[in-house]
């Protein structure tokens, strides 16, 4: 049983946003510091809808702090091979991004920094987050296990876009580029570019070739005859 | 011992709050010296103390101040004030990011969020709420 090459680049993929996640968590602890702003939220006001956005703001920092790990964690062969364990973990999940960490961030876009087209780029991302998840869910239901992975894949790559995002903000300030055109490309591109890779992973053209390499089974993550009737 | 600097700095202060009244250019000079001091000098602190895994802004490459006019400005309470702008420099490009006013005596600062006023402090992370009527000129027959 050697180390599994062909798994590599999904495992770095999944250590990279476990990283992401932890740097992104510590730096959000500046939001429920007693009696202090933080800068994120001084830089945004004056706010029309100050309470709730700042309240919206705690939400969806909880519900990502939350979510993204749990969801990373089901993106994982050895989470996904334990069906016990995968569903009530998926659903605590799933609640939680269709309760708290959409709406949130709902309401969160319209106060966006660089305007319109950053309102409509979270939206967008949302909307993706909010349609992925029912379908991946009524996909589970149904065990079409193929369709859910797909959808929760969406799901898991617009959760990303929050690393990525960060990422290249940083390599565009390094850069010097204009801080709001670097901020509107930093989330436009992860957006648009994860639901495209995710689209890409599952045409035809690209299973039938890994699967004539034998680079990655075509049978579902979950094996069916584990799935309860 | 500790005292004794204390009321020296403070005799200082008046002393050199009394000449830049006096004096348009010094006012000017002491004002802008109060924006690097209690602005500029505290913002650049509180960069170094930011991550940069936050969606927040990175710090600009560079920051300065400007007193927008050399003339005292009064608000309604007759309170000597001068208007400062504090531009920031990102990639090649300088852009004004605060406003705000300084008042003289006390060298208070306070900057402006949309429409109201608050102190600086606001900026540092305190909660701090406006203070009406603060930088807002005053015609002399309004003034208490």
């Amino acid at each position: 049983m050697g180390f599994p090459i062909r798994r590599l680049p999904a495992r770095a993929w999944l250590t990279f946003l476990g990283v992401g996640w932890a740097l992104i968590a510590f730096a959000s602890l500046q939001y429920f510091q007693p009696g202090r702003i933080a800068p994120f939220i001084i830089e945004r006001m004056p706010l029309a809808f100050e309470k709730l956005w700042r309240a919206s703001l705690l939400v969806h920092v909880v519900a990502a702090v939350v979510s993204f790990p749990l969801c990373l964690l089901l993106a994982t062969r050895w989470l996904q091979r334990r069906v016990r364990l995968h569903r009530p973990i998926g659903r605590v999940a799933g609640l939680v991004v269709l309760l708290a960490l959409v709406p949130s961030g709902f309401v969160l876009a319209f106060e966006a920094k660089g305007g319109a087209p950053s309102t409509i780029g979270f939206l967008l991302s949302g909307v993706i987050v909010l349609v992925a998840m029912v379908r991946g869910v009524a996909a589970a239901r149904r065990h079409d296990l193929r369709a859910h992975q797909h959808a929760m894949r969406h799901v898991l790559a617009q959760m990303s876009v929050a690393v990525t995002s960060r990422a290249m903000l940083i390599g565009f300030d390094f850069a010097g580029v204009e801080p709001t055109l670097g901020y509107v490309t930093a989330l436009w591109l992860p957006v648009v570019g994860s639901a495209l890779v995710v689209e890409w992973m599952n045409t035809p053209s690209r299973l039938s070739l890994s699967h004539l390499f034998k680079s990655r089974p075509l049978a579902p993550a979950v094996p069916l005859e584990r799935s309860p009737s | 011992m500790i005292g004794s600097r204390s009321f020296t700095a403070f005799l200082l202060a008046i002393s050199l709050s009394l000449s830049a009244a006096a004096d348009p250019a010094s006012l000017v000079t002491w004002a802008k010296g109060r924006v690097q001091s209690g602005l500029l000098q505290k913002l650049k602190a509180q960069d170094g103390e930011r991550s940069k895994f936050s969606r927040g802004a990175q710090p600009p490459r560079e920051r300065r101040a400007r007193i927008v006019s050399s003339e005292l400005s009064r608000d309604a309470k007759g309170r000597g004030f001068l208007l400062y702008e504090v531009d920031v420099l990102y990639g090649d490009t300088w852009e004004t990011q605060l406003r705000g006013c300084v008042y003289e005596k006390t060298g208070n600062l306070f900057v402006a969020v949309g429409e109201e006023h608050r102190p600086v402090a606001f900026l540092f992370g305190e909660d701090v709420e406006a203070v009406p009527g603060v930088c807002e000129v005053s015609p002399p027959a309004d003034r208490s």
